[in-house]
């Protein structure tokens, strides 16, 4: 499934502005779901014992909701450079950089219980860094122009990313690197079809890896980018939105999302098909939806992939209400996008008992009623509890 | 004497909230057309403080003491406040280039706040709140007004905090935003009176909710209305019960809980709250009635599977043209007409938020499409002289045949058999169909005895 995604999308020129397809491993479905979860319990954790300054608590008042934003694991500030080999004037560089946050930090708070600084400059800094990789670190203070990369550099940073990706596939890597480029995109007060782009391929590779919460922000960021007209595929995106409402059953917000759309963007196959997914769903057509699942545009899969088991529990629940007395197993393979018998009987011994799957003259069959239909119920109910999701909305 | 003084006398003198309130109005009426200006000329800035103290005096309360002096300085605040905020509004009327609504919400976000002083700190009295009513009223009215001022002369900023991404907030709703976070100290003020009931602010906690919930409406923010109605159940020992309140208070209430509930998907419990606002709601208030039926049409159709008759719909013309081509679709089995009447109201239905609920009838159109069907089939063969049934055991080519009739599907769009599986396994999964799928011989078997189709009579 995943694959053939992969596949559709690198062909499709419209889908992504990147080069060359990247060699990257599909995850497996129990692994992704592993990692998600790992991921989310990480990130609330850091959430939690991320205690701010009283100053940057100050500036979180800005914002109306709570938005929650993604910080950095430590793993991830750990990261050592590929290239070990440097020049003296480049350690001598990092180690100055590394430098920098810190003592900016160091000296806020006693210049604060002085007297009041005055606020950051107004206007854009103008960088003058010219190194390609930088980490990313938290803002305390307003950045200094030689931490900070102009544009030109940016643009060799992301063609440099693109390839590492493409190479090493380290995710942690690569998200330090793009938030640190999106930093010095933001400082700079830069907002162009470049910046476009940035975002969106960090976004592509976030909902590759499962990584909700940082394409999250790179989605909400898209989406104003594309009000300014800046270029980019905001229909792609428009797509996106919706499976990603579907998944975290966010009705509300779902219901904005399609008020959103202008007639132009309701033709776009990408954003078709994702109003085609949520109308299948809303009616219940579990045969429809897993049709379209099979033949999902761009990289709208690895969102299907998040929800796709939470309505094989609903078609499994009204299917052994429905259907008596059994039914074969490769009935179920078909009509639930399983990928072989043996996955789709796996997934149902995993929500049920073993005596309800029985083998008679080679044929495997799912033994439908009461009871497998009481399970089945129950094990639908749990999986359409709320999804809880960090990040900005 | 003119209106505003007068009434802002009478108003201590009767211990009147309404009167306060009425002084507190900032619009000029067809009886009164310069109220407003006349209050703001009357004085030069420097004697308004002490001309307000002096009107208050003059008005002893009849039967109790004289307003402690913290308390009367506080009311001396809050009108000096009120007249600087009208010298804002009344340059609008000499067509001033001054003018600005901005410039209006910041002078009465200054009156809600010292208002709000008054209360919490210099003993403003219960019998008043219609002021915070007023007040909180207008802060609402003047927010959006400058928003949509800002949105007219500004193109986005670029903010200068230290931020990690492009754009923190749309800011689209800058002014309304603070408006929700001032009703909401208003709200707790309220909510939060440990005095006892006669005396108490509690009897304007409804208000005061209801108008947060129009404001978290406004923008987008219905999330924070669960916050409130949370805040509520926790002290809802401690608040009279709803009877005590005022009718409108309270079916505004129970209107937006419903809503509330409806957004989440939760029909069952939307519809008990909407039924109520629809039973207690004044018979004349048309506009208000149209509102919660609204949103009871499809949260009965959700819920009991069944369609507003014709009785319900003809006051209201609007909704009349909303609700009629989709009820009949779905009293037919028109799933063609239906998916049109769906497309054609479409842009109306997203935006009231209608639109999600309202898809669901297609399942309600689907089962009497299949209903027919089943009708059409006739009775077997009577045998030992028992009363005819009906077929119940019918192909599911049938249901096949008539799929494909009802949605116009031509020789290249075939419908799928285990597509029509589907459709019928969910209506016996929701209850409107009885009977089950026997795969192997595609044949669907339906109940005897008049229940193949609950709830209409075959």
């Amino acid at each position: 499934m995943v694959q053939n995604d992969k596949t559709r999308v690198l062909a499709n020129p419209e889908a992504s502005n990147w080069g060359a397809p990247f060699a990257a491993h599909a995850p497996k479905h129990e692994t992704a779901a592993e990692e998600l979860s790992r991921k989310r319990k990480s990130a609330e954790y850091q959430t939690d014992t991320n205690s701010y300054p009283p100053w940057r608590q100050t500036n979180k008042q800005n914002a109306f909701e709570d938005r929650i934003s993604y910080s950095p694991t430590d793993k991830r500030q750990r990261i050592d450079f590929k290239n070990s080999s440097k020049s003296k004037a480049n350690l001598e560089m990092r180690k100055k950089r590394f430098e920098d946050p810190r003592s900016g930090y160091a000296s806020s708070p006693s210049s604060r219980g002085e007297s009041p600084t005055p606020g950051p400059p107004s206007g854009p800094v103008v960088g003058t860094c010219q190194n390609l990789e930088k980490n990313y670190f938290r803002l305390t203070s307003a950045p200094k122009p030689d931490t900070v990369r102009p544009l030109p550099v940016l643009m060799k940073t992301l063609d440099l990313l693109k390839k590492k990706w493409k190479r090493d596939n380290n995710y942690g890597y690569i998200c330090d690197q793009f938030k640190s480029l999106r930093q010095d995109l933001t400082v700079q007060h830069i907002r162009n079809e470049f910046t476009v782009n940035v975002y969106e391929i960090h976004a592509r590779i976030a909902l590759e890896r499962g990584d909700l919460g940082e394409y999250n922000q790179c989605q909400t960021q898209l989406r104003a980018l594309y009000a300014q007209n800046l270029g980019g595929h905001p229909t792609e995106f428009k797509a996106y939105r919706i499976l990603y409402f579907i998944h975290t059953r966010n009705w509300t917000a779902l219901n904005d999302a399609l008020a959103d759309l202008t007639p132009a963007d309701k033709r776009n196959h990408a954003v078709k098909h994702a109003l085609d997914v949520r109308s299948a769903l809303a009616l219940g057509n579990y045969h429809r939806f897993f049709q379209l699942y099979l033949d999902t545009p761009n990289m709208g899969a690895y969102l299907m992939d998040m929800f796709v088991d939470r309505e094989r529990l609903s078609a499994l629940a009204a299917i052994c209400k429905a259907y008596k007395p059994d039914v074969k197993i490769r009935f179920i393979t078909e009509e639930l996008g399983f990928e072989s018998d043996e996955q789709s009987a796996r997934f149902i011994l995993d929500h049920t008992a073993e005596d309800l799957l029985q083998e008679k003259d080679g044929i495997v069959k799912l033994l439908t009623g009461g009871r497998a239909a009481q399970l089945f119920e129950q094990a639908k109910s749990e999986a359409h509890r709320v999804v809880d999701i960090k990040g900005q909305i | 004497m003119d209106t505003i003084l007068e009434d802002l006398r009478l108003g201590h003198h009767k211990g009147s909230g309404r009167h306060l309130a009425a002084a507190l109005t900032p619009i000029d009426t067809p009886r009164l057309p310069n109220r407003l200006k006349s209050f703001y000329k009357r004085w030069p800035a420097a004697q308004v403080p002490s001309n307000i103290r002096q009107c208050i005096l003059q008005a002893p309360a009849r039967d109790s003491p004289k307003l402690p002096k913290q308390e009367l300085n506080a009311w001396v605040d809050v009108f000096t406040a009120y007249w600087r905020a009208v010298g804002e509004i009344v340059q609008f009327e000499d067509y001033s280039s001054r003018a600005s609504w901005v410039k209006v919400f910041d002078a009465w976000k200054e009156l809600a706040n010292i208002l709000i002083r008054g209360y919490s700190n210099f003993g403003f009295q219960a019998w008043t709140i219609p002021c915070l009513y007023v007040v909180g009223k207008y802060l609402r009215i003047f927010a959006i007004k400058a928003d949509a001022e800002i949105a007219s002369q500004e193109s986005m900023a670029f903010a200068d905090r230290f931020q990690d991404d492009v754009t923190t907030d749309f800011g689209k709703n800058g002014k309304l935003e603070e408006t929700a976070r001032i009703l909401n100290r208003m709200f707790t003020l309220c909510l939060g009176d440990r005095n006892s009931i006669e005396e108490s602010r509690k009897w304007g906690v409804y208000y005061m909710t209801n108008l947060l919930f129009k404001t978290y409406f406004k923008i987008n923010a219905v999330g924070l209305s669960k916050n409130l109605l949370r805040a509520l159940n926790a002290q809802s020992g401690d608040i009279p019960p709803l009877g005590s309140f005022p009718k409108s208070h309270i079916v505004t209430f129970k209107y937006y809980v419903g809503v509330i509930y409806f957004l989440d998907e939760n029909y069952v419990e939307a519809e008990q709250h909407l039924a109520y606002a629809w039973d207690h709601c004044h018979k004349n208030a048309i506009k208000n009635r149209e509102l919660i039926l609204t949103y009871l049409v499809p949260c009965h159709l959700v819920t009991t599977h069944t369609l507003p008759s014709r009785k319900l719909l003809t006051p209201f013309p609007r909704l009349e043209k909303l609700f009629r081509p989709l009820c009949d679709c779905i009293r037919k089995g028109d799933l063609h007409g239906f998916d049109a009447a769906m497309s054609a109201g479409e842009e109306e239905f997203v935006k009231r938020r209608i639109y999600l609920p309202l898809e669901r009838g297609r399942d309600i159109a689907l089962r009497n499409l299949y209903r027919k069907v089943f009708i059409a089939g006739g009775f077997e063969e009577s045998k030992d002289g028992q009363p005819p049934i009906r077929r119940t055991r019918i192909p599911v080519a049938e249901f096949a045949a008539a799929l494909r009739i009802g949605t116009h599907a031509d020789d290249r769009s075939r419908v799928d058999i285990d597509e029509v599986e589907c459709l019928l396994s969910n209506l016996i999964y929701k209850g409107l169909m009885k009977g089950y799928i026997a795969r192997e011989r595609g044949m669907i078997v339906l109940s005897k005895g008049g229940i193949a189709f609950p709830g209409t009579g075959v």
